[in-house]
């Protein structure tokens, strides 16, 4: 399969119908579940599916371990391309990673200024033309509403699509229906997708509920899934 | 079997400039001490009467030699030097396969930096268990807690601290034991004098706590010390039992500290190699079969068993050439028959010898997981010498083909001379390092793997060898290839009075398609040819005349790679066909068709990676940027950042300069070979033109 095709069967498509067309430049979006249901990979998959159709994407991890970061895109790479039986992948691969940078900070509590400011170095001094950031594991429920703001002002500025994956950091959370912690809620109105995964054991897939659309706070199901074997966004 | 648990042979690894020589020369200094103080009884009393002079001169002479033999509480010692810089992995990866064992020494101030990097991921893939030593607790801004957490965060190694320091920086006084429980002190001019004292009062608090969080890891290694803590019945000997066995499992990394230039904290290190790194029957080794397609065996640390021995590093000594060897199986005695593996030379062990601190010694045998050095071998680094019986290789054949090459021309007849010489020495020490004379330009062209590595043979030539050349610019070796199938179909065909040529060849070409598990290899010959249309006889032929199209290119000169050489049909006549011209008409169907298969330019492309202060990070993206690099990621940890790029080879000449300037010599980057790849249409461009034209030139000369 070509490369052309592979994009227009992707389940991402579904995804970003269900989206009125996608998160779009200048928005955040936000994936939130409790630990371990696969916000990871499900960032990754969105991210991989943006450097397939020749996107510039900075992934920022704190994990302070990039190969791990790495993997998880060759993983999800490698996925895909077995599933659709993807024409010279491995000169696919080579050359969307061009387009892709990982950007790791090790510290625990690094300012979002800061963060803000490597990224604008790399975009600007590095002529990075990135079109999304991906949050890999961002504290957001830590963050003050200021630093949200920030970072919305920050996507607007550079024409960013700008997506988080975020998991509480204490623990006495409470989760709604949609996998949504209550931690959540004040920055409910900063941003402008919040989509909660969440596991349901009767049909063995991960729910993904779109809980805030712009303006519109109405929850609906989403047309896909994730599936919890291949950690993938399935139809 | 009671010598062999007590020998120890390690490596020292460090980043330039975290102290690894001062450190080396102390270990030699102590261990070496107490080692002369045994030996001198009964000898006249020659090493007590050593002046520091001497002592001197000869640390410096010990520090050179590969391999050195030292003594400390009654064990054999034997630490092998590891060569610091990246550009010569395979001396690197040569000598940690030697090791059963390895410190690993940090600077206090500048902590986990790129080398150190580097220097663990080879570790880790030869499985070599390692104590980290954070030196130079005595500079400014020492801070061995945080490196301790680096060596968590960035290698993420289990890294345990088993003393705490009595003062930092200029006061620096000792360390704490966190086993004991004792202040340990380094008396004396030369430190030599340990004195112990309970732990001063300032202290006592960090200790407990320091302790409890050492417990905590290592019991994690250890049921019996966890069952142990649990009864509040901890004994010494449980921890040290624990820590050795989480040390050889790689589970755990013990951390030490002190300061090698201020004379503290060595010998508790010492303690630590014996009591912590291996020995030799703790380690699996395994070579490679060579009789049964490079199967892995394992060998045992058993003196009755054939001998398998690994030459690991050549030097010259006045006596002509030192080979030092490990061996790994077996014992060798003098006058013992080995066979080279590699050479399939068979030859009888002259002169053994066993290298000290001080002196040389010559030994009649040698046992099992020994360090020792043979006389008069002709051989090269790396080889692997058996018993007879045995087949064995401690090596891959595998050797990684050059990037860079560059042009070497002798200013007198007296530097052609040396220079030979030298070439010689240096191809045989080290495999990666080629030297050939260009038939074209009549020149003597080096390769290797890096702008450094050539950079160091031709100062080696100029220092060691007496040999002045003259350099060239540094040339990338690029490598030609097809990207899609051709056919052909070529008639060879000579008519010119007395025995005529005929042949003709047809089939295709395709680019062979590297898969996930391995490499794509660089040739490959199908014959397909039915009903004898062409005789098996001339099949060679063909075969032949490929792999001397292949050699050189038409687009660069340089050898083309990755292809697949199909032959389906053809025609041979009764009298005019030979092995000449089926070799001339594959050869000629080749360069036919060669245009056809749209033939790339390859390029070698560097994993580059930059270290420096966040400040400049913008400078080094702009660097990467300006040198058709591609930024892999970029690592934040306080004030420093890392960047991981891949920067095409002929773009990184001089870029230590250019770093240096961006970053007021702040910043130091590392670069291997990460792989092959298509050189961008303007480039290719370029490069063809200069070609053109050098041709042009030569011609016309």
């Amino acid at each position: 399969m070509e490369i052309q095709e592979l994009n227009e069967l992707s389940p991402l498509r579904a995804f970003d119908k269900s989206l009125g067309g996608g998160l779009g430049k200048g928005n955040l979006g936000v994936l939130v579940s409790r630990h371990g249901v696969g916000k990871t990979a499900c960032l990754v998959h969105l991210a991989t599916d943006k450097l397939f159709r020749n996107e510039h994407i900075i992934h920022v991890s704190f994990s302070g371990n990039v190969e791990h970061v790495i993997g998880w895109y060759k993983e999800v790479f490698r996925q895909i391309s077995e599933n659709r039986d993807l024409e010279d992948a491995s000169e696919v691969y080579n050359e969307i990673l061009a387009n892709r940078v990982v950007m790791n900070f090790s510290q625990e509590n690094v300012s979002v200024e800061k963060v803000l400011n490597s990224l604008e170095t790399l975009i600007r001094q590095g002529s990075f033309n990135a079109d999304a950031v991906m949050f890999d594991g961002y504290h957001l429920t830590e963050m003050s509403e200021e630093d949200v703001r920030k970072i919305k002002q920050f996507a607007l500025d550079m024409r960013l699509e700008v997506w988080f994956s975020v998991s509480p950091v204490k623990m006495n959370v409470n989760y709604d229906e949609y996998g949504v912690p209550d931690t959540m809620l004040k920055y409910e109105q900063l941003i402008d997708v919040l989509i909660g995964l969440k596991y349901n054991e009767r049909m063995d897939k991960v729910i993904m509920t779109l809980v805030k659309d712009g303006a519109t706070i109405d929850p609906k199901p989403m047309q896909v899934t994730l599936d919890p074997k291949t950690m993938l966004i399935v139809d | 079997m009671s010598e062999l648990s007590k020998m120890r042979n390690i490596g020292i690894s460090a980043h330039i400039d975290s102290g690894k020589t001062t450190l080396s020369e102390r270990i030699l200094f102590y261990a070496n001490r107490i080692h002369a103080i045994h030996e001198v009884r009964g000898k006249d009393g020659v090493g007590a009467t050593m002046d520091s002079m001497e002592l001197e001169k000869e640390r410096g002479i010990t520090i050179a030699s590969a391999a050195t033999n030292v003594t400390w509480k009654d064990h054999p010692i034997n630490i092998i030097d590891t060569p610091g810089h990246v550009d010569f992995t395979i001396e690197v990866e040569r000598s940690l396969r030697v090791l059963d064992g390895a410190i690993l020494v940090l600077c206090s101030v500048a902590g986990v930096q790129s080398q150190s990097i580097t220097v663990d991921r080879q570790m880790k893939r030869y499985n070599v268990p390692r104590i980290a030593f954070i030196n130079k607790c005595d500079r400014t801004g020492a801070n061995p807690l945080r490196v301790k957490q680096q060596l968590v965060d960035k290698l993420g190694l289990n890294a345990v601290l088993l003393q705490i320091p009595i003062g930092l920086e200029d006061r620096l006084e000792g360390v704490v034991d966190l086993i004991t429980m004792k202040a340990i002190y380094f008396d004396g001019p030369a430190g030599d004098q340990l004195r112990y004292e309970e732990i001063p009062a300032e202290l006592v608090d960090q200790a407990n706590e320091k302790r409890e969080e050492m417990l905590d890891s290592i019991s994690l290694c250890s049921d019996e010390l966890m069952e142990a803590m649990l009864e509040e019945n901890v004994t010494e000997e449980l921890i040290y039992k624990a820590i050795r066995k989480g040390t050889i499992a790689l589970e755990l990394v013990p951390v030490l500290m002190g300061s090698a230039y201020k004379n503290k904290g060595i010998q508790p290190l010492l303690d630590a190699v014996i009591g912590y790194l291996p020995n030799p029957t703790e380690v699996t080794n395994t070579a490679l079969d060579l009789d049964n397609d490079e199967q892995s065996v394992v060998l045992k640390s058993d003196e009755n068993l054939p001998p398998v021995i690994l030459g690991f590093k050549l030097e010259d000594g006045q006596y002509g050439q030192l080979t030092y060897i490990r061996i790994y199986q077996g014992k060798i005695k003098k006058g013992d028959e080995l066979i080279n593996t590699r050479s399939r030379k068979k030859f009888k062990i002259g002169r053994l010898v066993k290298m000290h601190a001080s002196s040389m010694e010559d030994i009649n045998e040698a046992g099992c997981g020994d360090i020792a050095a043979l006389f008069g071998i002709d051989c090269a680094s790396g080889d692997t010498f058996c018993h007879p019986s045995l087949n064995y290789s401690m090596t891959s054949m595998f050797v990684p083909t050059p990037v860079i090459s560059l042009s070497i021309n002798p200013v007198d007849k007296k530097s052609a001379d040396n220079m030979a010489k030298a070439l010689n020495r240096f191809t045989k020490e080290d495999p990666t390092f080629n030297t050939y004379v260009d038939p074209e330009s009549n020149q003597t062209i080096i390769q290797g793997m890096g702008e450094l590595h050539l950079e160091v043979y031709v100062e080696r030539m100029r220092r060691e060898y007496k040999a002045e050349v003259v350099t060239d610019r540094p040339e990338v070796a690029y490598r030609e290839a097809i990207s899609q199938r051709a056919e052909f179909n070529y008639t060879h065909k000579k008519q010119t009075g007395g025995s005529g040529q005929y042949a003709r060849v047809a089939g295709y070409i395709e680019p062979i398609m590297e898969t996930d598990d391995e490499d794509a290899k660089d040739y490959e010959f199908v014959d397909q040819i039915k009903g004898g249309v062409i005789p098996t006889e001339y099949i060679p032929s063909c075969d032949k005349g490929f792999q001397l199209a292949l050699k050189k290119g038409t687009q660069l000169g340089f050898p083309i790679v990755g292809v697949r050489a199909v032959i389906n049909d053809g025609a041979y006549h009764p009298v005019d066909s030979s092995d000449q011209a089926f070799q001339t008409a594959a050869l000629s169907a080749f360069r036919d068709v060669y245009e056809k298969a749209k033939p790339v330019i390859l390029e070698p492309v560097m994993k580059v990676s930059v270290e420096g202060p966040t400040e400049f990070q913008g400078n080094i993206f702009g660097s990467i940027n300006q040198r058709r690099g591609i930024i892999i990621s970029s690592t934040e940890d306080g004030a420093s950042c890392t960047v991981d790029a891949e920067v095409p080879l002929s773009e990184m000449f001089g870029y230590s300069t250019v770093l240096r300037s961006l970053t007021q010599g702040k910043a130091e980057f590392t670069m291997e070979l990460a792989k092959y790849a298509k050189v961008p249409q303007s480039v290719s461009e370029e490069l063809k033109k200069a070609y053109e034209e050098k041709k042009k030139k030569e011609q016309s000369k």
